[in-house]
């Protein structure tokens, strides 16, 4: 601990005085001991979140750099900055509404259940509804849920993997379900045709949830 | 991106421009401050005509003195509390004097006042005058240092703008204490209290709104 507050102090003090060469190496000997600390304070979160938090903290440290004093001890100023910095992380994280990490859909895909044969209104609605949803994801309902076909066949034919499939499946069914329900609580007042692309339930759908999904499509 | 590459672009300016530095901000912004807060005291309020013979007796004497050490204290904590992994020290603990002190002098005015006088003093005349004076004299003091801070990093925002509340509180109730007539620790030691109370708190939602980084 100390040899390494000793490194680094006479690291930072070059740094600070215009050694671009020693600042470069207290950054780059700090980021491991950051992502230990990074995961301690934010259990689970996976690796792409804690790289974002070690640089936010690596940028922290670069902007606040000149409130470490010459001789000042490097540790306890360093994870304090870090601590701070993932407390804020943990913040935003309680603030989106999750208790934990954003989990991709991807890493869903093999236990979201195969719903083929789930439930869904009438028949004629269904057809409507289809008409209004993409057309491979409409294709995908079409295969799975009133061909019955498995999802590894229709994976074949449209070109993606089975939990692919799924995924995209299920994410269809909540779109229909939705769309039905919006329906029914405005009376039918179907009508007013909407623009490919302006699909309701595709564009307010916020989060990488929903971008991942779509990459998990194509 | 990649981190590595975020390394080497922040390495490409490695040393801090000397006017980051926190201590290069706040003379500027503290005099400011207490300038304007001067000025305002000396417009509306001015010091009491016998500020010189009054001085002279101890009791009168604290209630300059003791806001004057608060300040004292409160602004190197306030330094402090903005740089990470600074330990507050024996500071924050000598800080706590403070508040014993005036309590064992409101305790030892009790006791030396008679009972019927008590309340009397306790009231005063001037709570009106007092309250809103001690809080919004402390106000631009207040400004100046939170704007100071913002170049620091303080890990804990709010506490960090409670301190500067005090120390501004400090200065401000110093200077009201000039023109306060009454001396009895009945009446200051509570009324000042209750305004630097007031004004710490302001420092504290400011530091949570304005000291985040």
């Amino acid at each position: 601990m100390t040899d390494r507050n000793q490194l680094w102090g006479d690291l930072l003090r070059r740094g600070t005085r215009g050694d671009a060469a020693a600042y470069g190496r207290f950054l780059t000997e700090a980021v491991p001991v950051l992502r230990n600390i990074a995961r301690a304070r934010l259990p689970g979160g996976n690796a792409e979140e804690l790289e974002d938090v070690v640089q936010e903290v690596l940028m922290a440290v670069h902007a606040k750099r000149h409130t470490w004093r010459e001789g000042d001890p490097v540790t306890p100023w360093l994870y304090a900055i870090a601590r701070y910095k993932c407390a804020d992380a943990a913040r935003r994280r309680l603030g989106r509404g999750g208790q934990g990490a954003d989990v991709p859909i991807d890493d869903l895909a093999e236990i979201l259940p195969d719903e083929a044969g789930g439930e869904i209104t009438a028949a004629r609605d269904l057809g409507r509804l289809l008409d209004r949803i993409e057309p491979r994801a409409a294709e995908i309902v079409r295969g799975l849920g009133i061909q019955g076909e498995s999802a590894a066949e229709v994976g074949a034919r449209l070109g993606m993997t089975e939990g692919a499939v799924r995924v995209a499946y299920h994410r269809a069914m909540q779109k229909l379900r939705d769309m039905a329900e919006d329906d029914m609580a405005a009376g039918h007042a179907v009508g007013e045709v909407e623009r490919p692309g302006q699909i309701k339930g595709a564009g307010d759908e916020p989060g990488p949830t929903g971008r991942r999904a779509e990459a998990a499509d194509g | 991106m990649n981190t590595d590459d975020l390394i080497a672009q922040l390495a490409q300016d490695p040393a801090p421009a000397p006017s980051a530095r926190v201590e290069a901000r706040l003379w500027p912004w503290l005099t400011g401050g207490l300038a304007l807060t001067a000025a305002a005291f000396a417009l509306l309020l001015g010091p009491r005509p016998d500020l010189a013979a009054a001085l002279a007796q101890p009791v009168v004497a604290a209630k300059t003195l003791l806001p004057l050490l608060l300040a004292a204290l409160a602004l190197p904590l306030a330094l402090r509390a903005v740089r990470p992994g600074a330990r507050p020290g024996w500071l924050a603990r000598a800080l706590w004097a403070l508040p014993l002190a005036v309590v064992a002098l409101i305790v030892l005015a009790w006791l030396g006042t008679p009972a019927s006088e008590r309340m009397r003093l306790f009231i005063g005349h001037s709570i009106h005058v007092c309250l809103p004076a001690i809080t919004l004299l402390s106000l631009p003091p207040l400004a100046g240092l939170i704007a100071a801070l913002k170049r620091g990093a303080p890990v804990h925002p709010t506490g960090a703008g409670a301190l500067a509340g005090l120390a501004a509180a400090g200065l401000a109730t110093a200077l009201y204490s000039t023109f306060c007539i009454e001396d009895s620790p009945l009446f200051y030691g509570v009324w000042y209290s209750l305004g630097i109370g007031i004004a710490t708190g302001i420092g504290a939602l400011a530091g949570r709104r304005w000291l985040r980084w």
